[in-house]
C-alpha cells in the first residue's frame, strides 16, 4: 500500500505553519471552516507543549488560540471563506 | 486543479492488497475458549495455527503443521506442556521446539517450528505477530481494562464472525462520522480523531435519532452517548462507551477487535463489560450486557453489508466535512512496514476535529421529515 495524498489539501487548502504563542511548537495547521481544525503535530512541538502531558485526548487550548488567531491575522486561510 | 481536471470522470483505484499482515498484537479472544486443555485450530495471518494450554498452564499458539510429515497439530491431542502431532506422536513445546519422539532415539537438528509471542491478561489471549520474527517491544501493550477484574462490572460478553473482506475497511471506521448516521441509525454531534504512536483514537458524542428512539422496558429514553474509542496496535479497539439516560449515566468498555483470517477475510469480535449502577443492580447488569452486545452485533451487521458489495477504493473523494481517511491510512501504513522503516509522518500525532455544524443540520431535518411521514401516514412516531 502506497501513502497517499488528501486531495483536500492539493485541491483546496495545504496545511500551513503556525507557530504556539506559549511554548513556541511549530505545527501544521489548516481550517476548512471556523470550526474544523487539522493539525500534524512535529516531534519538537509535542515535547514543548505542557498542556500534552496533561490529556492526549484534548487540544491544547494555546495552540487552538495561536491558529485561531492565525486566520484572524490573515496568516491561515479557511477554505470556506 | 485545471478546468480539464475538474471535467474528467474520477476513477477508483486500488492496489493489489497486500500479502502481508500487519505487526502487533492481535486478540484470539477470551482465553477461557482455549484453556480446556485440548488444541485449537486458529486461521490467521494466512496460516493455520493450533492454540493449546499445556499442563504448566501456558497457552501457546504454534504453526498448525507438524515439521516432520506436515500433521496438523491441532487435530492432535495435549501431553503434558506438549502438543502431541496425531500422525507420529512427535511432541511439540510452546517455544515451538520438538521436545520428544518417542518411537525415536533423539530429535533431529531443526526440529524449531514458528511459535508466536502470547499475552494473556484482562481474561483474553492476544498473539504478537511480526513477519520479520521480532519480539513485541516493550513500548507496544495493551492498556489494561480495570472493569474486568471487578466486581463492580460484569463479566465478558464476546461474540466473533467471519467477515468476507479485507480488514482495512473495518479500520476505515474510526474516521468515518457520516457513516453512523446512514448506517448505523446513530446522529453523531461531536467527532474527533488524534492519531500518535501505535494509537488511533476517535472522539464521538451523539444524540438519540427521534425517529429511532424507543423507551426500553424500564421506561427509560437514552438521550445520547459519549464514546472515547482507541485502537491499540493495528486490531484492537477499546471504547468507553457511556450512554446518557435522563438523570443517570450508563458506562460500559466495548472491544471491537479482529485479526486477520487471510488478505480477503478477517474474524470479526465484540466484548462488552458493563459497570453495575443504582439503576443496574443485580441481574439488571446482565441483561443490559446482552442488549449492548445485541446492538453491536447489528451494527457489525449493518457494516457487513455494505462491504459485501462495496469496492475497494485506494482513492476515497472526500467532502470537507468527511474524516481524515488518508491519514488514518498513513497511520496505519506503519503496521505494514519493516520497523527500520516506519517514517514520522505515520506515527506522529494528528489531530482532525470535523465542523459538525452542516451533518447536524441535515440530520435533523431529515430525522424531522421522518416523523412528519410517519405522523401523515398514521403510524406511531
Amino acid at each position: 500500500m502506497t501513502v497517499r495524498q488528501d486531495d483536500r489539501l492539493t485541491d483546496g487548502m495545504p496545511m500551513r505553519p503556525v507557530r504556539c504563542r506559549r511554548c513556541d511548537g511549530l505545527v501544521l495547521a489548516r481550517k476548512s471552516s471556523w470550526e474544523q481544525t487539522s493539525i500534524q503535530w512535529t516531534e519538537e512541538a509535542m515535547a514543548a507543549c505542557p498542556s500534552l502531558a496533561d490529556d492526549r485526548h484534548a487540544t491544547c487550548p494555546a495552540l487552538l488560540s495561536a491558529i485561531r488567531e492565525a486566520v484572524l491575522n490573515g496568516e491561515l486561510k479557511i477554505v470556506d471563506a | 486543479m485545471t478546468a480539464a481536471e475538474s471535467d474528467a470522470i474520477r476513477v477508483i483505484e486500488a492496489e493489489a492488497i497486500p500479502a502481508r499482515f500487519a505487526r502487533g498484537w492481535h486478540c484470539l479472544g477470551p482465553a477461557e475458549k482455549f484453556s480446556d486443555g485440548r488444541p485449537h485450530t486458529v486461521n490467521a495471518f494466512g496460516q493455520k495455527l493450533v492454540v493449546f494450554r499445556g499442563a504448566n498452564g501456558n497457552l501457546n499458539v504454534l504453526d498448525a503443521y507438524c515439521r516432520h510429515m506436515g500433521g496438523d497439530l491441532s487435530q492432535g491431542t495435549v501431553k503434558g506442556d506438549e502438543i502431541a502431532c496425531p500422525f507420529h506422536d512427535w511432541r511439540w513445546g510452546g517455544d515451538g521446539r520438538c521436545k520428544k519422539i518417542p518411537y525415536s532415539r533423539r530429535v533431529p537438528l531443526r526440529a524449531r517450528t514458528a511459535a508466536w509471542p502470547t499475552l494473556l491478561q484482562d481474561e483474553l489471549l492476544f498473539v504478537w505477530n511480526d513477519p520479520e520474527g521480532n519480539p513485541p517491544p516493550a513500548d507496544v501493550t495493551i492498556p489494561r481494562i480495570e472493569g474486568v477484574t471487578s466486581d463492580e462490572w460484569t463479566d465478558w460478553l464476546w461474540t466473533e464472525t467471519v467477515v468476507h473482506t479485507n480488514c482495512r475497511e473495518v479500520i476505515d471506521n474510526v474516521v468515518d462520522m457520516a457513516h453512523f448516521f446512514y448506517i448505523h441509525h446513530s446522529f453523531p454531534t461531536y467527532f474527533k480523531n488524534i492519531f500518535e504512536g501505535h494509537t488511533a483514537t476517535q472522539i464521538m458524542k451523539g444524540k438519540t435519532r427521534p425517529d429511532i428512539a424507543r423507551p426500553d422496558a424500564e421506561g427509560n429514553t437514552m438521550l445520547g452517548n459519549t464514546s472515547v474509542a482507541t485502537y491499540h496496535g493495528p486490531a484492537f479497539m477499546v471504547d468507553e462507551l457511556t450512554y446518557h439516560y435522563q438523570g443517570f449515566d450508563l458506562e460500559s468498555v466495548l472491544i471491537n477487535s479482529h485479526y486477520p483470517i487471510d488478505e480477503h477475510s478477517f474474524s470479526l469480535h465484540s466484548g462488552i463489560i458493563v459497570r453495575r449502577s443504582e439503576q443496574l443492580k443485580g441481574p439488571a447488569a446482565e441483561v443490559t450486557a446482552r442488549k449492548l452486545s445485541g446492538f453491536i452485533q447489528r451494527g457489525f451487521e449493518q457494516d457487513i453489508a455494505v462491504w459485501r458489495t462495496k469496492t475497494r477504493i485506494d482513492n476515497p473523494l472526500l467532502c470537507e466535512e468527511d474524516g481524515p481517511v488518508y491519514q488514518l491510512r498513513r497511520w496505519y501504513e506503519q503496521f505494514y512496514t519493516d520497523a527500520a522503516e516506519v517514517t514520522p509522518e505515520m506515527t506522529g500525532r494528528f489531530e482532525y476535529e470535523i465542523d459538525t455544524t452542516r451533518p447536524v443540520e441535515a440530520w435533523t431535518r431529515e430525522t424531522e421529515e421522518n416523523l412528519a411521514r410517519r405522523a401523515a401516514e398514521g403510524q406511531p412516531a
